[in-house]
Parts: structure tokens; C-alpha cells; sequence
């Protein structure tokens, strides 16, 4: 699995981070060493995913499903405390032309 | 040539919980930007949600009113994109094991409308764009949606507009959501091919995204329909695209195409377990379901003998409907209660919203007891209509009109001498009469009523004119 620099740059985008051309070149390689250490899973499993499956799928009850009941909300200065929020509002870069 | 219309609609549908799908917050529509919301709902790091029972429940309900088979083992997935609207970056939705399958909405023709799927997922947040900027409101965000996903049986913008009304009575029904297109309870994306008549393959199809009204619906697809026969026919193809509605120009115009499609990378959701749903949970929602609408308009019309197009002006709006039945429980005639109904409660409540809400001041016992006085003829209808106006608009009940003394029946004596006065007032009439027309002595029950103020009973009127006249 080979990770390019296109793909780091994508990422970083995404992610909204900046990222120098020295960083991303050693970025590279050291996502594809990441890669390869999560694709051990893969081969422990010889490719029968059903298996991964099932620990997915453990079950919840219907009893223990959430009651519909209310609770407070937090306060607009709590949730918007990371941003400096407009009006109630969180700006960002304008999505549509 | 002649062309096909091939359309499948998914319907959005949000639920009406009083919590969001995987949070306490509250599904208030409105409020202040941002103060309907939790860790939960805008995603911070580490929060975990929890599924609401009556999301589930919901969602069941409206499987089981289309006809669906309801998968009692389901998961929910993660859907990946990248947008504001969207705090953790994925939605958690359902992919590979819906809630819901292979249903079916019946149009009035008889025909049905496949229904592949229903699956439940949360709301985005609401986007306002203004000057350079976004601004974003997570209010909406994590409000539970049932997204219900139609066949491409939809052949014409009549039955799309017919499968969407269907849909908004079956969900009003039983009670998921109020289906508000204009407040976005409700909203529909449409898919739509044209092919040649007579051709066993699809064309390209495209989808128009987020339509909020009916009408728009259908001017969207007769738009979109005779464009993609004009591509066709000069020669060209068919894009697969997204497509948005223009309201003012009535045209479509293209958002992206599939060359820019996403890619959802949709995998399990691994903070919320797999449900598993008792057998008998699904038997439980589906005997609490009420009659359903398609059902209950046979009903009216069947077993109950009312007029069809009264009928359909009564099943449309289910606490009209209850109301009526209420008063048919308590004795009142089915063919009095929905005149009245009809001819004068609906003339106070104007609007669609007005009649599905149906609030006015008249309970069901005093219209039972005002069509009962009707039903056996000791007030006439011009009376009743009269007096139940005047209940609806000042909430008293009928007694407050109708004094005892008025429909005690006038005493026998009283009765016959207006019947006297009537045979002897109509000669005319009374000769048609004995010469067979029957339909004549309609005139001499005129003159009782006027006489009488509407105060007799024209049956008892009845048998003293025929004495008087036939000896």
C-alpha cells in the first residue's frame, strides 16, 4: 500500500491543517508504515471479514434502547466556547457560490 | 416517438420524537442557532450516542403502515462527507440493513407503488449563507429522519404528486411526523428517466435534489421530462447528475455530476451496537396502528354508505374523522353527522392546516346530541346547520339554542291545524298529489316548516297531511 503525496495533501485539507512540502514528503512514507501495521489485522483474519463482523455486531437490547425523554441542552456561549461564534452561529468559509 | 416517464422518489421524512436520534436534545423546530445542541450532536471527540427507542419504534410504524417487511436484526452505518452541515464529518445512517423492506404505497387506480426500503438516519444542521461566509446552526442536526426510498414505478408527475399526498396521510396517520413540506418535515428527491415506448432498459437517469413542495414536484419532473426527450432526440446523451429546481425559472440546473460523485466509504457504526427488535415488539406496533387511510375511505363508502366524494373531503384528516365517529358512536346518523360536517363545520376551518388541526369548540356529544334532534325530525337541517354555526362560533353547547319547549313537538292540536292551514293553502300541490305525483306534497312540508320555524316533525306532519288529504 503506497500513500502519495497527493493523498497527504487531500487529507490535510480535510483536515483543515497546513503542511509544509519537507513535511509532506516525510509524511508519506510514515502513513504507508501506519497502513501496514493496521493491515496485520487483515492478514490475521486471511481475509474472512465475517469474523470482523461479528465483533461489530454484538447486540443491544430493546430495553436498553434510549427513553424519549428530554434533557437540557447546553448553553449557546458552551457549544460555540472553540469558535468565535456570530450571532448564535458558526461561520465558515461560505460553501456555495 | 413516444417516451416513458420512469421516476423513483426518496421521501425524507422527520420523525416526532421529542429527542434527537442519538441525544436528550430536544427536536423543537426553530429555537436560537446552536441551543438545541449537546456533545452528542456536534460531535465532539468522545461522545458517544445512544439510540432513541422511539426512532426505532417510529420507523417501525411506517414500515408496517406501507406494507414493509420490518428486519428485526439492523445496524446502523456511517456515511462519509466532508461539510459543514455535518459536525463529525460522517452521517449515521443505514446501508446494507435497513429497517424496512419491499413495501407499498396503493395509488387510488389500484396501482402500487413499490417501497424498497426505509431506513433511519439524523438530520444535517441548516446552512445560512451570507456575504463571504456560511453560518451554521446544529439545531437540526441529529433530528431523526426516516429516508423511504420508492421503486421506479412513478410514471407520470400525477402519480408522483398522488404517492407524495399518500405518503403525508399514512405518516399524519399514525402519528410519525406532521409532514410540514414548507418546515421541512418532508422532503423529496427525485429520480427520473425517460425511454422510448415499448423499450425493456432504463434510460440515464438523474436526480433532482430536495423538493419542498408538491407543485414543485411536479413542474420539476414535466420540466425535467420534455428536457431529456429534447437531449434524446437531438442526438445527444443522457448525464447522470444531481440536479437543484430552480422555483422562479421553473428550470433544473446541474449540481454535480457523477464523475464528481462521493465516495460515502460506508462501513458499520461501531459506537452503536447492532438492535436486535423482539418478534413481538413488531406484533405490538402493528396492533396499535390505527385504520389506515386507504382503509378507512372503503370503510366510509362501503360499509357506511357515505358518498364517495364526501367521503374523500372526511378521511383526509384523521381528527375530522375521529370526531365523526366519536358522534356515530354516541347515536348520530352517519348521512346528518358528515353533511354537517361538511356543509358547515368546514366552512369555518379554511385551510388545509386548519382542517387537519380541527379545533373548534364543538365536542363530539353536543354534535351527536344537535344530529340526533335531526335524525328523528324534531329539528330540520336548515335548523341544525344554523345552530351548529353558531356553536363553532361561540362554543356553547345546543341546549344554549334549542330550548326543550321548541322541540317538546308541538302538541298534537297545534300540528294538525298547521297541517290544515297547509292542505288548505296548497290546492294546487294537493290536487298533483292525488293525481299520483307524489313529489308534490314537498310543498305543503315548506309550508309546515316555515310555519313551525323548523320546529316540527315532518314525519308526524307527514301522516296528518296524508289523513287530511287522502281521508
Amino acid at each position: 500500500m503506497s500513500v502519495t503525496q497527493k493523498e497527504i495533501k487531500t487529507l490535510a485539507r480535510l483536515s483543515r491543517l497546513e503542511f509544509s512540502d519537507g513535511e509532506i514528503e516525510k509524511f508519506a512514507p510514515e502513513f504507508e508504515e501506519i497502513i501496514e501495521f493496521a493491515n496485520k489485522i487483515n492478514e490475521q483474519v486471511e481475509g474472512d471479514t465475517g469474523s470482523i463482523r461479528e465483533v461489530v455486531s454484538r447486540t443491544v437490547k430493546w430495553e436498553d434502547l434510549r427513553e424519549d425523554e428530554v434533557k437540557e441542552s447546553l448553553p449557546n456561549e458552551k457549544i460555540t466556547s472553540n469558535v468565535q461564534a456570530e450571532g448564535g452561529y458558526f461561520p465558515v468559509r461560505r460553501v456555495v457560490k | 416517438m413516444k417516451y416513458r416517464l420512469v421516476s423513483g422518489l426518496e421521501t425524507h421524512v422527520e420523525l416526532a420524537t421529542a429527542t434527537k436520534i442519538f441525544c436528550g436534545c430536544t427536536t423543537a423546530f426553530g429555537g436560537s442557532p446552536n441551543t438545541h445542541c449537546c456533545p452528542v450532536c456536534t460531535g465532539q471527540p468522545g461522545a458517544l450516542p445512544v439510540l432513541n427507542k422511539k426512532v426505532v419504534e417510529y420507523a417501525i410504524r411506517a414500515g408496517l403502515a406501507t406494507h414493509c417487511t420490518i428486519n428485526t436484526t439492523t445496524h446502523l452505518d456511517r456515511k462519509n462527507y466532508c461539510y459543514p452541515d455535518l459536525p463529525k464529518a460522517y452521517q449515521i445512517s443505514q446501508f446494507d440493513k435497513p429497517l424496512c423492506e419491499h413495501g407499498y404505497v396503493e395509488l387510488e387506480s389500484g396501482k402500487r407503488i413499490g417501497i424498497t426500503r426505509i431506513h433511519i438516519e439524523e438530520d444535517a444542521g441548516k446552512l445560512v449563507h451570507e456575504s463571504g461566509f456560511t453560518y451554521v446552526d446544529y439545531n437540526r442536526g441529529g433530528v431523526p429522519l426516516i429516508e423511504i426510498v420508492s421503486e421506479p414505478d412513478i410514471s407520470s408527475p400525477e402519480e408522483a404528486k398522488e404517492y407524495v399526498e399518500k405518503l403525508q396521510l399514512i405518516m399524519r396517520y399514525i402519528g410519525v411526523s406532521d409532514c410540514k413540506m414548507q418546515e421541512g418535515s418532508m422532503r423529496c428527491d427525485v429520480n427520473i428517466s425517460v425511454m422510448p415506448e415499448g423499450a425493456t432498459e432504463f434510460g440515464t437517469r438523474t436526480e433532482i435534489k430536495n423538493m419542498n413542495s408538491i407543485s414543485y414536484i411536479e413542474k420539476a419532473m414535466a420540466y425535467e421530462y420534455e428536457r431529456q426527450i429534447e437531449v434524446i432526440e437531438g442526438g445527444g446523451k443522457i448525464v447522470q447528475a444531481t440536479l437543484r429546481y430552480d422555483e422562479h425559472t421553473g428550470e433544473t440546473s446541474v449540481m454535480r455530476t457523477k464523475e464528481d460523485a462521493q465516495d460515502y466509504r460506508y462501513f458499520p457504526e461501531p459506537d452503536i451496537l447492532t438492535v436486535v427488535i423482539p418478534e413481538s415488539k413488531v406484533e405490538e406496533i402493528k396492533n396499535s396502528l390505527p385504520e389506515l387511510p386507504t382503509d378507512k375511505l372503503h370503510r366510509y363508502i362501503d360499509e357506511l354508505k357515505i358518498n364517495p366524494a364526501t367521503a374523500k373531503l372526511l378521511y383526509k384528516y384523521k381528527r375530522v374523522c375521529d370526531f365523526a365517529e366519536r358522534a356515530f358512536a354516541l347515536g348520530a346518523g352517519v348521512k346528518n353527522t358528515v353533511n354537517l360536517i361538511v356543509g358547515t363545520l368546514y366552512s369555518k376551518l379554511e385551510t388545509e392546516e386548519d382542517k387537519e388541526k380541527f379545533v373548534l369548540p364543538v365536542s363530539a356529544d353536543e354534535m351527536a346530541a344537535l344530529v340526533k334532534l335531526v335524525d328523528d325530525g324534531k329539528i330540520n337541517i336548515t335548523l341544525a346547520q344554523k345552530t351548529l354555526s353558531a356553536m363553532a362560533e361561540e362554543g356553547k353547547p345546543v341546549s344554549a339554542y334549542i330550548k326543550p319547549e321548541d322541540i317538546a313537538g308541538m302538541d298534537d292540536g297545534e300540528l294538525e291545524s298547521i297541517c290544515r292551514q297547509a292542505v288548505e293553502a296548497n290546492a294546487g300541490a294537493v290536487a298533483d298529489f292525488k293525481a299520483g305525483k307524489e313529489k308534490a306534497i314537498f310543498a305543503l312540508y315548506g309550508f309546515v316548516k316555515k310555519a313551525t320555524q323548523g320546529k316540527a316533525d315532518i314525519k308526524k306532519a307527514d301522516e296528518i297531511i296524508k289523513k287530511l288529504i287522502l281521508g
